[in-house]
């Protein structure tokens, strides 16, 4: 508490200097809460739409869960809201294909990056490093807003007459380089659109990942040095710089994939041949638009899983009021991860017709980046060994992030092996994996992030007894569905029935059980966003001026609780420490500003 | 209607969780005290122990009750290499799994506010970072070195058995189209090009290649236990994928790219139904067929490359058959498709050919 009075000291000494810094510019209505460059306010537009498409996504996956659980029953009420493409109750193939492929682009790219790295990075990297905003504020509002223009493009897409992209949210030619498949129409306007909406959505990213790196870079505080950073940072930082490197690999391969379909070039394209007729294209590829694709693709579950990793770094942290087991191996493994993590990409090609030879490389790197995710997770454990865990929300999500990242990361090194990917490649085992390890996983880390730092958006806390029903719902439903697919390896996935095959008929009662578990573990997301507007307005409040809810040691807790414009009125405060002095020199926490005390070292 | 008061019941759900919050909410801080955690931290905790428990419990459920369902033990010699070097692997996963599980819940439980009022400050330790960086890295390098083994004998060109029989196979949107080189053991060449591809002949086969002319299209896939085969695989449109899931057999079909598999039957279908049968849930009456499930197994072939609206529906029959003989015997049953379709209608062409002359030249 000792350390709280002395802030508020130093803070009231800055606020005849903090006036004239402030209100020279009277900000409109549009500018404050629309095209407004603060990170405050950006964060809490990519967070907000994030929980839109959240939603979107999730309810897409209520409706084929359904179509998957009760193949022979009839839902009227889908007729009433998607018409003929769910004709009599029963969704259409099309149609199904339509809502796979939607759900993982929606989910992949418009929730677990823009809405994870934009909410998170664009609300602590500023306050965390001791930045007034950040480095182009312009910039920063250009990416949220390339960002949702990307979003109606891309929900647009499901109004067409032809039916949103259903060719995979992997975007593979040929099914998706030729315009008017007959048998395939989510290959036509719809999958323009969404191209063009995933155009518009790396340039956002890159928008956005330039300015976190910028920012990070330059705009620091006095003694903030890179060691002193906190791992969200550091997170947050390599997350931007894995999007710069690999988002314009995946915008060059779609352009030379929208060529191919418009102008008739054959970039990925090889004797196609259509009901007997062998159209024009020659001499491309399909398979190398692969090789772009995962260049991209394997990057991405890291820049989804990596600021989830900060997230909970921190969280596990600051709940367990002790530091950060093994700060530097910390630092050391996002950075193995981010380097491997260039190296890995054919893991998700072993049996596409790649070159067998090339196999041996990817299988070594696969299994390499497992050292960097098995030292995170035993620094995680060492964390909260002997600690004095605060069991509330936050700290509940990132231990169920450590359990979710385990589970699923360990079925990486059977995946990653390629001989025996042979039988799991494309079936329920993958499914399993990478739900659990980049879907549930993440959201579990965003979780986190959101019930912890809601204090610092708005000054309010999310109601506890919601959360603790959310969570444990979310940690048992999670592996309700998620685990039993485990056991159907050699089910291939993105089935719409199981009906033509006497191998895959075994199942019909799980897949009943999993779907049943998807329903109740939507709603119990709805919950979370009932949580999120009702504690907006009506939640606890944060008491005290300078208030530090949880006793975080980061400088996002020295600001003011009430939002400003530059985030702290006078001088930012400079930094003295490492970012998890816990439990150390007889005190519970030593936030990063206050000075060494006369002999205390600094830790390193 | 019933939709109507199930969004009602749901409705009301919400509400009233959000009242229920609410009230516990005001209820402490009317208590006077210091909003504290530690009542929540006790009870999570557990909880948590109680997850704990429930999960591995139902880990070993699902292993009692599904493991029985999955599909069975490989039909493929390489097959049996890769679901060791799987079963190998899930051994030393589970082991970490495990632990690390136990740790992680019982810590959250042992250390929680209630139970451990003070932490200790306990950053690092090198010796223990080392030693849980190098353990992993020794594991994984053995499941490196053990897969590429595996792999690399999977994909020996040049161990092939030169006896081997081949197989051609073919994706297109929705079907599968299997060609046998028949008794001369060669396929006709295919020429992709708009004189040889049509409508009538989609392959492109040359049919003035003689060796096509006992080529025939089959309606299943019949293999020779402990015979190779080598699998040609192609596709016209788009990708396919084609999987034998029994077998442990899966590449991507790619149009313009000729891919292939090379892998040797272990078990007849017949020799396979046995095996089932000798298993307990196998022996249950399957829904459609009134038949136990045994019974009704076969080998199958299946697409797992998003295809199409119909990717779910690229079945084709698998059998395996006990000796060469066999085979014969199925083959000789089959009719190749240039006497029976081609050279009919070249010879109905023939005569109507005058006519196309003409056309032609204008």
């Amino acid at each position: 508490m000792e350390t709280i009075a002395a802030h508020t000291t130093v803070h009231t000494e800055h606020t005849t200097s903090h006036d004239d810094h402030d209100h020279h510019h009277e900000a409109s209505w549009l500018e404050t809460y629309v095209f407004c460059q603060d990170h405050k306010t950006i964060a809490k537009q990519f967070l907000i739409t994030g929980m839109f498409w959240g939603v979107v996504g999730g309810l897409l996956s209520v409706i084929f869960r359904m179509q998957l659980g009760w193949p022979n029953e009839t839902f009227p009420i889908l007729e009433t809201f998607f018409g003929r493409w769910a004709e009599g109750g029963k969704i259409s193939n099309e149609f199904y294909y339509s809502l796979v492929t939607m759900h993982g682009t929606i989910l992949v790219f418009f929730v677990l990056t823009g809405g994870l790295s934009g909410t998170f990075a664009n609300l602590l990297i500023p306050y965390q490093i001791g930045a007034r905003d950040m480095a182009s504020g312009f910039m920063n509002m250009l990416s949220y807003w390339f960002f949702f223009a990307a979003s109606v493009v891309m929900f647009s897409s499901f109004f067409i007459q032809t039916g949103a992209a259903s060719g995979g949210w992997t975007a593979y030619p040929p099914i998706n380089g030729i315009r008017d498949l007959a048998v395939n129409k989510g290959s036509g306007l719809g999958f323009d659109l969404w191209i063009l909406a995933m155009a518009l959505f790396i340039v956002s990213s890159l928008l956005g990942g330039l300015n976190y790196v910028a920012t990070v870079l330059n705009l620091r505080t006095k003694g903030m040095t890179m060691m002193r950073l906190p791992l969200t940072i550091w997170a947050f930082m390599f997350t931007a710089v894995l999007g710069i490197l690999s988002f314009p690999a995946l915008l060059a391969a779609v352009s030379l994939l929208e060529f191919d379909r418009l102008l008739g070039t054959s970039f990925y394209l090889n004797q196609i041949i259509i009901n007997g007729n062998l159209l024009d294209y020659k001499g491309g590829s399909p398979v190398l638009f692969q090789h772009l694709f995962w260049f991209l693709g394997h990057p991405e579950v890291y820049i989804i899983i990596l600021p989830a990793m900060g997230i909970v770094s921190e969280v596990l942290s600051v709940h367990a009021r002790k530091p950060i087991f093994g700060y530097r191996a910390m630092v050391v493994s996002i950075m193995a991860i981010v380097i491997i993590s260039f190296l890995v990409w054919a893991h998700h090609m072993f049996v596409t017709g790649l070159n067998p030879n090339l196999a041996a490389v990817f299988v070594l790197f696969t299994l390499l980046i497992a050292v960097p995710s098995a030292i995170k997770v035993f620094n995680w454990i060492g964390t909260i060994w002997r600690g004095s865990l605060r069991l509330n929300p936050p700290m509940l999500f990132a231990i169920g992030f450590v359990s979710m990242f385990i589970s699923g990361g360990l079925t990486g090194l059977m995946l990653g092996n390629s001989a025996i990917d042979i039988q799991l490649h494309d079936t329920y085992f993958v499914v399993a994996h990478f739900h659990i390890v980049m879907g549930v996983a993440a959201f579990f880390g965003m979780f986190a992030g959101v019930y912890h730092w809601f204090p610092r958006m708005y000054g309010r806390f999310m109601n506890d007894t919601l959360g603790y029903i959310h969570f444990y719902i979310t940690l048992i439903g999670g592996y309700a569905i998620f685990f039993p697919m485990h056991f159907m390896t050699g089910l291939p996935r993105r089935y719409y029935a199981f009906s033509n095959f006497e191998t895959f008929s075994n199942f019909d009662s799980l897949v009943v059980f999993i779907s049943i578990a998807a329903i109740i573990v939507f709603l119990a997301q709805i919950l979370f966003i009932v949580n999120f507007f009702y504690s907006i307005f009506k939640g606890r409040k944060v008491e005290g001026e300078y208030a530090n809810p949880w006793g975080g040691t980061t400088l996002e807790w020295t600001a003011p609780v009430a939002r400003i414009h530059g985030n702290w009125p006078g001088e930012i405060p400079s930094v003295h420490r490492w970012p998890y002095d816990y439990s150390v020199n007889g005190k519970e926490y030593i936030t990063q500003d206050v000075p060494l005390a006369p002999g205390e070292v600094e830790h390193k | 209607m019933t939709t109507f008061l199930v969004f009602a019941v749901i409705v009301m759900l919400y509400v009233i969780l959000v009242l229920i919050g609410k009230a516990n909410e005001t209820s402490k801080l009317l208590s006077g005290k210091v909003f504290s955690y530690e009542g929540d931290s006790k009870m999570n905790g557990y909880l948590m122990l109680g997850f704990l428990v429930l999960f591995f419990w139902s880990i070993a459920f699902q292993i009692k009750y599904l493991t029985p369902l999955m599909i069975p033990k490989s039909a493929s010699y390489h097959g049996d290499e890769t679901d060791q070097l799987f079963y190998v692997t899930l051994f030393f996963i589970s082991i970490v799994f495990v632990l690390t599980h136990a740790a992680l819940f019982y810590f959250t439980y042992r250390y929680n506010e209630s139970k451990n009022k003070e932490a200790l400050f306990y950053s690092h330790n090198n010796k223990l970072e080392v030693i849980w960086t190098v353990i992993p890295a020794i594991v994984l390098t053995v499941l490196v070195v053990m897969g590429m083994r595996v792999w690399f004998k999977i994909f020996d060109v040049d161990g092939r058995d030169k006896n081997m029989m081949v197989v051609e196979v073919t994706g297109q949107q929705f079907k599968w189209t299997v060609r046998y080189p028949g008794p001369d053991g060669k396929f006709g060449k295919r020429i992709i090009d708009k004189e040889h591809v049509s409508p009538t002949n989609e392959l492109g086969i040359d049919w003035t290649d003689p060796n096509s002319h006992d080529d025939f299209f089959a309606d299943k896939i019949v293999l020779v236990k402990d015979k190779p085969v080598l699998c040609k695989l192609g596709a016209l449109d788009v990708l396919h994928s084609f999987y034998l899931p029994h077998f442990r057999v899966k590449m991507d079909c790619v149009p313009g790219l000729p891919t292939q598999f090379y892998f040797t039957p272990k078990y007849t279908t017949a020799e396979m139904q046995d095996y089932l049968k000798t298993l307990p849930w196998w022996n249950n009456i399957g829904k459609e067929s009134n038949e136990p499930k045994w019974k009704t197994f076969k080998y199958e072939l299946a697409c797992t490359e998003l295809c199409g609206r119909s990717h779910y529906g690229m079945q084709k029959d698998v059998v395996v058959v006990a000796t060469e003989k066999d085979y014969l015997d199925w083959m000789k049953t089959q009719q190749s498709h240039y006497e029976t379709v081609v050279k009919p209608s070249l010879e109905e062409k023939k005569v109507a050919e005058p006519i196309a002359a003409v056309v032609s030249t204008k």
